[in-house]
């Protein structure tokens, strides 16, 4: 490592839709070094590396590459200036073979536009050769584990001459062999003079792997140290170091009985010997980094993807097997983390989405359904969310802001009163002034003896709304802090270590 | 989202094996039960005729297999076939008029045009598809309409004959069909395209994950385009051999037969979720699975109303089989 500036960004800012995202961010990239960048969901990671790869333009500030202005328009550009992403999701072609894919973006060809495949298979070889893994050059990349995927991804990087690689959460679909393979690679590139950002919230891994260490909080760079000035305590104190000023309601409720239990779930390597109790009344929040496995718990709780084994004990009944169907006819509502995608029918009415869930309820004798109790039922609840719309048989969803989205959601579990809420993410993407509200009807409905499970990636509105707080991590209920006990460097460090 | 979850548990099961090797098994039984039905069915000239009679439908397979490949569809083949057909006819009618049919210049504007109108439905195709970004279904949906449109009008909805086109279509040579001989050609040709060239490397990265693709260079729209383009021009092709076979172009001339073409395409392992397939042997088998079946019938006298229902079932088998057999990376 050299103190050589490869790269360097200076007062790099940027919003959404009025929302700073990024603050005035300042970093230099040293030549050859690797850089870690830790930080909390949220805290501007993706953002600042999309803005480094050309993805998104920077509001203001700018950017020096070797020396020369560097101002990407698309990721293309990038490319071009050699740097490089392995992102989680690999851009590798399942049904072509390991040396296709190195090349098949500018494949040599020779007479009759035949390719050269005894050229690229012989440069594959080499490729293969030297990162030591266990395939040839004509195996399909179907039949590959992850890790090899992998470093077939880092090899294109290299083809193209990348002198900068950025690895987003490389290690999440690795098994442990695959991960120290990996880090031999990322020691190997280190040797060659390619220069590295290592994204993870694996606090051991970017401890093991990183030169420097940046941490990211809330839009702004909070410090750049080198490895050895730092501790994990101190990492995990600059993750989360900020004042809580959000004001949260609060509700004087009763807690009961144990209305749900969930048994040894498992599924799959994401979700692992899961256990826990809810109780009638409860606020339970479910916290975890990404790639905890919360969102695959979640699913799994809710039947929208079926687990291996364990058991699900809800009001008394068990159940080995669920779909959402049977969620929802025992009394579960989903509110999902994407209300786009799975929780609203975007160009209908606010009354056809509000009514939606409940329509099997709302038929008649011979299956049609009464408009006239639809109305009904529509205006009670609007009215009871304060959901703001002018017009609810005329207005589609997707004109309003989205928070009222979000309580039209909730409005549409609402009508069945579900004596279980699962609410994933429900406030991402929410102005502060509809989250207040949203908190409130939480509260509300755990006074009314509803049970809400609270999965969130921000841990502060957890802390501020829940009874308690299980923290996942690696597939794994690691902790669960009754709100006693509620401190940010306790839940972080459980989040990311496991606890130790 | 729940039905979905019940299809993948259901595909993921024992079911499975059995029904990919299904098709061969009915294939089976089908040659024993038309070999017991009639004696001829089972003869070398058989085979060549039943050679013969699937050429044109299976060189229209073969531009069908790139349109699949890129995880698109193309449903105005026979349309596309037809107004070829028109279109050569009403030539040869006033070359007929001028007295020059049938010298060599003569038959090099007969393909000629058959190619050419080919070529421009397949690129109209694949423009709406590639620049517009409209769904391959639909798209091809209207252009199939206007082909069809533009044929009837210029034809008059007669029927037109045209017997000079029998030489080459129904032709042997060396006792081996001519058609099946420009098949086998155009097989090894496309073949050649899809597996050694770089355009058919890349159209099959298009197919397994066309948003990777983009990302990583490949001009995407380029190669979708002349998928379509390349299926249009055989289609095109295909209809003015089918046209010499038969010797009339009637107003229902190849109507419907573009599901037998993706069906053919589809039973010889080409997936309709692309990404998936081979021109040899891949859309060879499939030409030749269908073709034996309606050889089969044809010596049956079976009446062409069976032929239909024959027709639909070959679909929904394919189309079943390709979903069940579709194990690809979710997306």
């Amino acid at each position: 490592m050299t103190d050589e500036k490869i790269l360097e960004l200076k007062g790099i800012s940027k919003s959404f839709f009025g929302a700073q995202v990024l603050h005035e961010i300042d970093i230099e990239v040293r030549r050859g070094e690797i850089l870690g960048l830790v930080g909390e969901n949220g805290a501007g990671k993706s953002t600042l590396m999309n803005i480094l790869g050309g993805v998104l333009t920077p509001d203001s500030g700018t950017m020096d590459l070797k020396g020369a202005p560097y101002l990407p328009a698309n990721p293309k550009d990038a490319d071009k200036a050699g740097i490089a992403f392995i992102h989680q999701e690999l851009s590798l072609f399942s049904n072509l073979t390991v040396a296709e894919n190195m090349f098949i973006d500018a494949l040599p060809t020779g007479a009759m536009w035949s390719v050269k495949f005894s050229k690229i298979r012989t440069e594959a070889a080499k490729y293969i050769a030297k990162f030591g893994v266990h395939t040839t050059p004509d195996a399909k990349v179907e039949s590959l584990s992850m890790g090899i995927r992998q470093t077939i991804e880092i090899t294109k990087a290299l083809i193209k001459n990348a002198e900068i690689i950025i690895f987003d959460e490389p290690t999440t679909s690795l098994s442990q062999i695959e991960k120290n393979n990996l880090f031999n690679i990322i020691a190997q590139l280190k040797n060659q003079g390619v220069t590295i950002i290592y994204i993870s919230h694996i606090l051991e891994d970017v401890f093991f792997l990183c030169d420097r260490i940046a941490v990211l909080r809330d839009g702004y760079m909070v410090g750049v140290n080198r490895k050895e000035e730092l501790n994990k305590s101190q990492v995990i104190k600059m993750m989360v170091g900020r004042e809580i000023n959000q004001v949260y309601p609060t509700i004087q409720k009763e807690i009961g009985e144990v209305i749900y239990r969930a048994c040894d779930i498992m599924q799959g390597r994401a979700v692992k010997n899961i256990s826990f109790e809810l109780r009638v009344g409860e606020i339970v929040g479910l916290f975890g980094l990404m790639g905890a496995g919360r969102t695959e718990l979640v699913r799994c709780l809710f039947g929208v993807d079926p687990f291996d084994s364990g058991e699900i004990e809800f009001r008394g009944k068990h159940y080995r097997k669920i779909n959402p169907e049977i969620c929802i006819n025992s009394g579960i509502a989903f509110i999902t983390e994407d209300r786009r995608q799975e929780g609203l029918l975007m160009p209908k009415s606010v009354k056809e989405n509000i009514v939606l869930a409940k329509l099997n309820d709302l038929g008649q004798s011979i299956g049609m359904v009464s408009s006239i109790r639809e109305d009904s039922e529509a205006d009670t609840v609007i009215k009871e969310l304060n959901i703001k719309v002018q017009n609810k048989n005329r207005q589609a969803v997707n004109s309003l802001s989205g928070g009222n989205q979000q309580k039209v959601v909730i409005a549409k579990w609402l009508l069945k009163n579900p004596s279980l809420f699962i609410m994933d993410e429900p406030t991402r993407g929410v102005d502060v002034g509809a989250k207040y509200e949203i908190y409130t009807i939480i509260n509300n409905m755990a006074k009314k003896g509803s049970t809400v499970l609270f999965i969130s990636s921000e841990m502060e509105e957890l802390m501020g709304v829940c009874d308690r707080i299980m923290v996942m991590s690696k597939g794994r209920i690691v902790a669960d802090i009754p709100k006693s006990d509620y401190s940010q460097e306790k839940i972080i460090s459980y989040a990311i270590g496991g606890g130790d | 989202m729940q039905s979905t979850t019940i299809l993948r548990n259901f595909s993921a099961k024992r079911v499975l094996p059995l029904l990919r090797y299904g098709v061969y098994i009915i294939f089976g039984l089908l040659v024993i039960f038309f070999g017991f039905m009639n004696d001829h069915f089972l003869t070398v000239n058989n085979a060549l005729l039943l050679l013969q009679q699937a050429a044109p439908i299976g060189i229209s397979v073969i531009g069908m297999t790139f349109v699949l490949i890129i995880a698109g569809i193309d449903i105005s083949v026979a349309q596309n076939m037809y107004l070829s057909a028109v279109l050569v006819a009403t030539a040869m009618y006033s070359m007929k008029t001028a007295g020059y049919l049938g010298t060599p210049l003569s038959y090099v504007i007969i393909y000629g045009i058959a190619i050419l109108v080919g070529a421009t439905i397949g690129a109209l195709n694949g423009v709406l598809v590639a620049k517009f970004k409209i769904v391959p279904f639909l798209a091809t949906l209207a252009v199939q309409g206007i082909a069809r449109g533009v044929a009837l009008i210029v034809s008059q909805s007669r029927v037109l004959f045209v017997p000079e086109l029998s030489p080459i279509s129904n032709g042997r040579w060396l006792g081996f069909p001519i058609v099946a001989i420009v098949l086998i050609m155009l097989i090894i040709i496309f073949d050649y395209i899809l597996r050694r060239t770089t355009f058919g490397r890349q159209i099959m990265a298009i197919g397994n994950d066309s948003a990777a693709a983009q990302k990583i260079g490949i001009n995407v729209d380029r190669n979708v385009f002349f998928s379509y383009l390349i299926c249009g021009i055989l289609a095109g092709l295909a209809g003015v051999l089918a046209a010499g076979q038969g010797g009339a172009i009637a107003v229902y001339f190849r109507f419907g037969d573009e599901f037998l073409v993706i069906s053919s395409a589809v039973l010889g392992g080409i997936s309709l979720f692309g990404g998936k397939g081979s021109v040899f042997p891949g859309a060879l088998i499939g030409i030749i699975l269908v073709g034996t079946i309606v050889n089969g019938m044809t010596m049956m006298n079976a009446s062409p109303y069976a032929y239909t229902i024959v027709r639909g079932a070959i679909i929904f088998l394919a189309v079943m089989i390709d979903s069940i057999n579709f194990r690809g990376e979710l997306r």
